[in-house]
């Protein structure tokens, strides 16, 4: 009897449970960049605290991953902000027109440095982008000087460079699905490659080969693939001197007394050197909206006046704190009328 | 009327037969001279009212709280004006979110609109009308079922019979609930292996020697060639086993004999649950002890000594790993030294041999199928393992037979292509329920092996 | 000839006899060797952990002294007030000295910025404050708190440590006020996951496991006991039986991630119900430990000695009622055993609910079966990959708390056993 009235009282709960699983949804669903991630939980932290509306919940994707779901329809089981470590792409925003998201909100939030960083207990390294290019990319230019290429040999950092150490390559940087990926080929890579003559010549003439060879990455295990947790790159960087990693400035600020950034083309990443542009690899940051789902989930629109507020992103804001770049004062007054508008992103 | 109270009522209703069965049936009982000439006890017949009475409603209740939201809904909608229902499906969907959000009191969004409200307070109209119609239907079906089961009480009915009948269904059903789960894994996992290898060869899959699943996700992006050669992979998860099974075989076996044959009692009571923790503690803690303690203490001594040591070592990861499948090694073993009977072991003392010759020689030979189908056990338990490795081991998917540098298993791919990516469309996702196929029939493979073994060994000497 | 025969025979046995001792000392001392090596694993695990953990029970405060001006706090608008800007005010004016932006951020840094939530629940509670001065305690940010717990060391050079000098002299002239102070952490237990290690606690993610928990139990306990009964006692020997039986015992030994892929595409995918929640995290670990709880719950009635069924047979009762009425009582602390292991493995499982989604930032606690959630487990999973410091002693901490609930469960299981075990 006791058994039975137990698989009753079972069953109830999945009946009750069942009933309520289709009900409204009353919090925000945010997906996207892990570069984002550590600033749009902060901000939803104060948010959830500061108001009477429920915390927004992130889950975690990278920017492609992210866009991916943010692009597949309108409606509640779909998320209603993504965030991205690089801007929306054409591919991207068509798929998301042929879905139906058709109304879009960008924001711009912000500046990110790209950093590669070592562990402290060895010394910082002295790179160019062309050494990063030479050490990276699949296919490298033959050295004897002929137009033509071969698999990338290069074991070491003193093979790319004989200035630098003789130390292997191995470098821990973020998968396809991550927009701090993405930066890294097109800020990094392709600036490098630029740099050698025949290469630069060969954008003209054919673009698809160029970035080819430009963004396509070595997989001989040279570039590890460390998924989209950037967290855990700095923890193995500290467990491995010689390894590199890649990724967003804010990691290196946090983590300033177990990893340095290396100097890039001459200039160290710093706050200061990113945010007036001296430092050459950084991106805007940037999250998207969905306009048909403002005043449809409650809460939205307050987020994204939380988010644009000084407070947030402002020169003295929380975020700064996290190790995020603000915007020049101009940008950010133009970012924080285009959310109070609602402007639609055309492309 | 709540859901609980309608749980309630209901309840209350089978309870309420319950006692009219049982009374009736007393009631019966006195003209024929007592309770002992009736078929079966007075609680059977109760038992059989409130079966009857509580059984059907409650399938019915179950099926209309599943069916009632989307009637609901659909009935809402239909009032809702020609052009609110001529919007895309999905933008009707928000705004029928909204609505919904609006009739529960929940925060809403913005300022509504007058059809909005007047939608919302249909809504919450059409749920109370629901919950009466619901509640008076289940309560006036149940009062007719009660009378009718009631009153066909005689006493000659069957009714012990019956009621055990209904039991016996139950029982038989809950146990099928195994069969579907088994259904389960293998159409999911099956379902979406067979849409992957639509999309890249099975040959290529089990026997390509690269694996680079990290394809381009847009038209405009240049990522990894995306290769599927599952070989690399599962090449790293046998090591990665092997090393575990390297540490938990020898310390696991040798443990169970020094337990059960030599250890005193209160030694054995004290040691063996202490053991047996090792196997309680959640696999998460253990990735973190790998990550955390073991990866950078074996990546300094390998420095002290010379050696290059990755720091997702293969060998920080399998240790680990072997320290958590000791006890079941150890367990087992433990089971089958047991069994074995006590006649071999007397007779190898009588013929003057030591009690480690008795057990090298005779107490070992004679558990070894059991021993084996124990490690068989353990192994499919390291196979399928996941935190540690996800912790612990790496990404980088290469051929390499050097414990010390980076390996990957198939759970750390699963994990790394599913989380996050949610779409099931590319063959990066897909790839990972044909990852999960591949342990899947591993596992059964090997568990089945040392099912059979165990058995046959039982057998033996039962 | 013949004796000296048998003496040399003798001498030989003697020498054997001694290595053949030697040998088995050898063996035991290996066996003792193996468990106590299994053992020493366990303890420099725990070791390692606590160690690591115990820190976090404890909080380091800092108490200020906040003027409450009529003019920064609006009585009708007190939700929109600037609360972190009285916290900061207060600061600056314990440490007048402190000029320049670099300076002044590091001394706004030292309390954490639940320093202003906790003001602005203060005062939304009791408005009649508004206009005197009171003085409160708020939790340091995590870097002072590190640096009081000493896992900043003092004696580095500057730029290697996230204290700097001028931040330890404040420190100093606070401690010598008496306004800082370690105390009982009991943020750590009320509150939900945070990105502030300070402000982050495990309620959320216990409320998670709580919840999933009990849908476990709900369905698992109920369902493996009658699949154990049929089994055991009813079940016809048939190739369908067989298949059950094969069946079951394979599922124990599946792979956990496997339940996990099987919980996305059966109830996420197919029933379409919501992802994180602890709703279908519990249907996933139900279907996980049912395999657990009706191997014990086989093993549990068929240690009922025959005898009993054949004396309840014999006085009449038909089987439904000799199993309900007495295999079943007597059998039931061994299931009751059974289903505690099964609570315990379900507790500590993570993998199959990476799969469904429970691995999101979630600050609110959740109050409901479908509100999104993650569990102990999977928060340590998240908290151990966050690059703040103070997740790490967190994680540790959570790990204990974990493991504090893991052994109290496995110990009422043994003493249950122990308790109810009845030699036939």
């Amino acid at each position: 009897m006791l058994k039975k009235t137990a698989a009753l009282a079972a069953a109830a709960i999945i009946a009750v449970s069942a009933g309520t699983a289709s009900a409204a949804r009353d919090y925000i669903n945010i997906v996207g960049s892990s570069t984002v991630y550590p600033f749009a939980t902060v901000v939803a932290e104060q948010f959830g605290k500061t108001t009477h509306f429920k915390t927004p919940k992130i889950e975690s994707t990278g920017s492609g991953g992210g866009m991916k779901l943010f692009c597949a329809g309108v409606g509640v089981e779909h998320p209603d902000i993504t965030n991205a470590s690089r801007r929306i792409k054409k591919s991207e925003f068509d798929k998301c027109q042929g879905n139906g998201v058709t109304d879009i909100l960008e924001v711009k939030i912000g500046y990110d440095g790209i950093v590669l960083a070592n562990s402290k207990k060895s010394s910082p390294m002295k790179l160019s982008r062309k050494d990063i290019f030479l050490a990276l990319a699949k296919d490298i230019p033959d050295p004897s000087g002929a137009e033509k290429l071969i698999p990338n040999p290069h074991q070491t950092w003193h093979d790319v460079n004989p200035a630098l150490p003789n130390i292997k390559i191995e470098v821990l940087g973020p998968p396809p699905t991550s927009g701090t990926r993405d930066a890294f080929v097109e800020l990094v890579m392709e600036g490098g490659g630029k740099k050698i003559g025949w290469i630069k010549a060969m954008k003209k003439k054919d673009k698809k080969a160029y970035k080819r060879i430009c963004h396509t990455v070595r997989e001989d295990g040279a570039y590890i693939e460390a998924g989209e947790n950037d967290n855990l790159i700095v923890q193995k960087l500290n467990a491995n001197p010689n390894a590199i990693g890649i990724f967003g400035f804010s990691f290196l600020d946090q983590n300033s007394d177990v990893i340095q950034g290396s100097i890039v083309d001459g200039v160290e990443p710093t706050f200061e050197a990113i945010a007036d542009g001296q430092y050459p690899v950084s991106r805007p940051l940037y999250f998207y909206a969905k306009k048909a789902h403002i005043g449809m989930v409650p809460g939205l629109s307050e987020y994204l006046n939380e988010f644009s507020s000084e407070k947030a992103w402002g020169e003295e804001g929380y975020l700064t704190d996290r190790g995020m770049i603000p915007m020049p004062d101009s940008e950010r007054k133009q970012m924080r009328n285009d959310v109070k508008t609602l402007r639609n992103l055309e492309m | 009327m709540s859901t609980t109270f309608i749980i309630s009522l209901l309840l209350g209703l089978s309870i309420a037969g319950y006692f009219f069965g049982y009374r009736r049936s007393i009631t019966l009982a006195s003209p024929i001279g007592g309770v002992k000439n009736l078929h079966s006890r007075p609680a059977y017949y109760g038992m059989l009212v409130a079966l009857w009475c509580g059984l059907p409603t409650f399938i019915i209740f179950l099926v209309w709280q599943s069916l009632e939201p989307s009637i609901i809904s659909s009935l809402m909608i239909a009032d809702l004006p020609l052009d609110y229902q001529n919007l895309p499906k999905n933008q009707l969907g928000l705004i029928i979110n909204d609505i919904k959000n609006l009739a529960t009191g929940n925060i809403v969004a913005g300022e509504k609109n007058a059809i909005m409200h007047a939608a919302a307070n249909h809504y919450v109209q059409l749920q109370i009308l629901s919950k009466w119609i619901k509640g008076g239907a289940l309560l006036v079906l149940g009062l007719i079922t009660l009378i009718i089961v009631c009153r066909r009480i005689t006493p000659e009915q069957r009714a012990r019979n019956h009621v055990e009948k209904i039991i016996r269904i139950v029982l038989f059903c809950c146990s099928t609930i195994a069969i579907l789960t088994t259904l389960g894994i293998i159409l999911s996992v099956l379902f979406e292996s067979i849409r992957f290898f639509k999309a890249v060869p099975i040959t290529d899959f089990l026997f390509g020697l690269k694996w680079s699943p990290q394809t381009a996700i847009r038209a405009d992006q240049v990522g990894s060639s995306g290769a599927f050669g599952a070989v690399p992979v599962f090449i790293g998860t046998m090591m990665i086993s092997a090393i575990a099974l390297f540490i938990a075989v020898p310390i696991g076996l040798m443990s169970a004999i020094y337990l059960s044959e030599y250890a005193g009692k209160k030694f054995r009571t004290i040691a063996k649950p202490l053991l047996e923790i090792l196997a309680g503690i959640p696999t998460v803690v253990y990735g973190f002890f790998a990550a955390l303690s073991v990866a950078p203490f074996i990546r300094q001594t390998g420095g002290l000594l010379g050696l290059d040591v990755s720091s997702e070592s293969a060998l920080a990861a399998g240790l680990v790993m072997g320290i958590m499948i000791i006890p079941f090694v150890s367990s087992l073993s433990d089971d089958v030294i047991n069994a074995v009977p006590q006649s071999l072991r007397d007779g190898s003392y009588a013929l003057g041999a030591t009690r480690s010759e008795t057990i090298r020689n005779v107490v070992v030979p004679a558990a070894l199928p059991g021993i084996i189908g124990g490690i068989l056990l353990a192994a499919s338990r390291a196979i399928g393992e996941t935190m540690i490795v996800v912790m612990a081991a790496g990404l980088s998917a290469r051929l390499t037979a050097n414990p010390l540098e980076t390996v990957t298993t198939i759970t750390v791919q699963i994990v790394t292509l599913l989380v996050g990516d949610q779409e099931f469309d590319s063959p990066k996702t897909l790839a990972a329920f044909a990852l999960g196929l591949l342990l899947f029939v591993a596992t059964l493979i090997l568990n089945v092996i040392a099912l059979v073994v165990v058995r046959k060994y039982r057998e033996q000497y039962e | 000839m013949q004796k000296n025969n048998s003496v040399i025979g003798q001498e030989r046995i003697q020498k054997k006899l001694k290595q053949r001792y030697r040998a088995e000392k050898r063996f035991r001392r290996l066996g003792l060797f193996a468990v106590i090596t299994a053992l020493s694993f366990l303890a420099i695990l725990l070791i390692s952990i606590s160690s690591k953990g115990y820190t976090a029970f404890q909080q380091t405060y800092i108490k200020l002294e906040i003027p409450l001006s009529h003019e920064i706090l609006d009585v009708k608008n007190l939700a929109n007030a600037d609360y972190p800007g009285l916290v900061k005010a207060s600061l600056r004016q314990m440490f007048p000295d402190v000029k320049g932006r670099r300076d002044k951020r590091k001394l706004y840094g030292l309390v954490s910025t639940g320093a202003a939530f906790e003001l602005q629940d203060r005062i939304i509670e009791d408005p009649t404050l508004i206009g005197e001065k009171i003085s409160m305690w708020v939790p340091a940010s995590s870097d002072v708190d590190m640096f009081m717990k000493g896992q900043i060391p003092k004696n580095v050079s500057e730029n290697e440590r996230r204290i700097k000098d001028n931040e330890i002299e404040w420190i100093d002239w606070l401690q010598q006020e008496e306004r800082i102070e370690k105390r009982f952490n009991t943020v750590f237990f009320t509150a939900g996951d945070s990105r502030d290690p300070e402000l982050s606690g495990i309620r959320g993610a216990l409320s998670g496991s709580i919840f999933t928990l009990f849908i476990t139990l709900l369905l698992s306990f109920p369902i493996g006991a009658a699949t154990a009964v049929y089994l055991e006692e009813f079940a016809p020997k048939n190739k369908w039986t067989d298949l059950i039986e094969v069946n079951i015992n394979n599922l124990a030994a599946v792979p956990s991630i496997v339940f996990g892929l099987l919980g996305l595409a059966v109830f996420i995918n197919f029933f379409g119900l919501p992802r994180s929640v602890p709703l279908v995290g519990g249907l996933v670990l139900t279907l996980m430990t049912l395999p657990t709880i009706i191997i014990a719950g086989r093993a549990a009635l068929k240690a009922v000695p025959p005898s009993i069924r054949e004396a309840a047979l014999g006085v009449g009762a038909s089987p439904m009622q000799t199993v309900l009425h007495h295999v079943l009582p007597l059998a039931m602390p061994g299931m009751l055993t059974g289903t505690i292991i099964g609570m315990a493995q379900a507790l500590g499982e993570t993998a199959p609910l990476l799969m469904i989604g429970m691995v999101a930032f979630i600050v609110d606690v959740p109050g409901s079966f479908t509100d999104p959630s993650t569990v102990l487990p999977v928060q340590i999973f998240l908290w151990a990959d966050s690059p703040e410091r103070g997740f790490m002693e967190r994680t540790s901490a959570a790990i204990m708390v974990l493991l504090v609930f893991l052994i109290t469960m496995n110990a009422v299981a043994i003493f249950l056993r122990k308790r109810f075990e009845r030699r036939w």
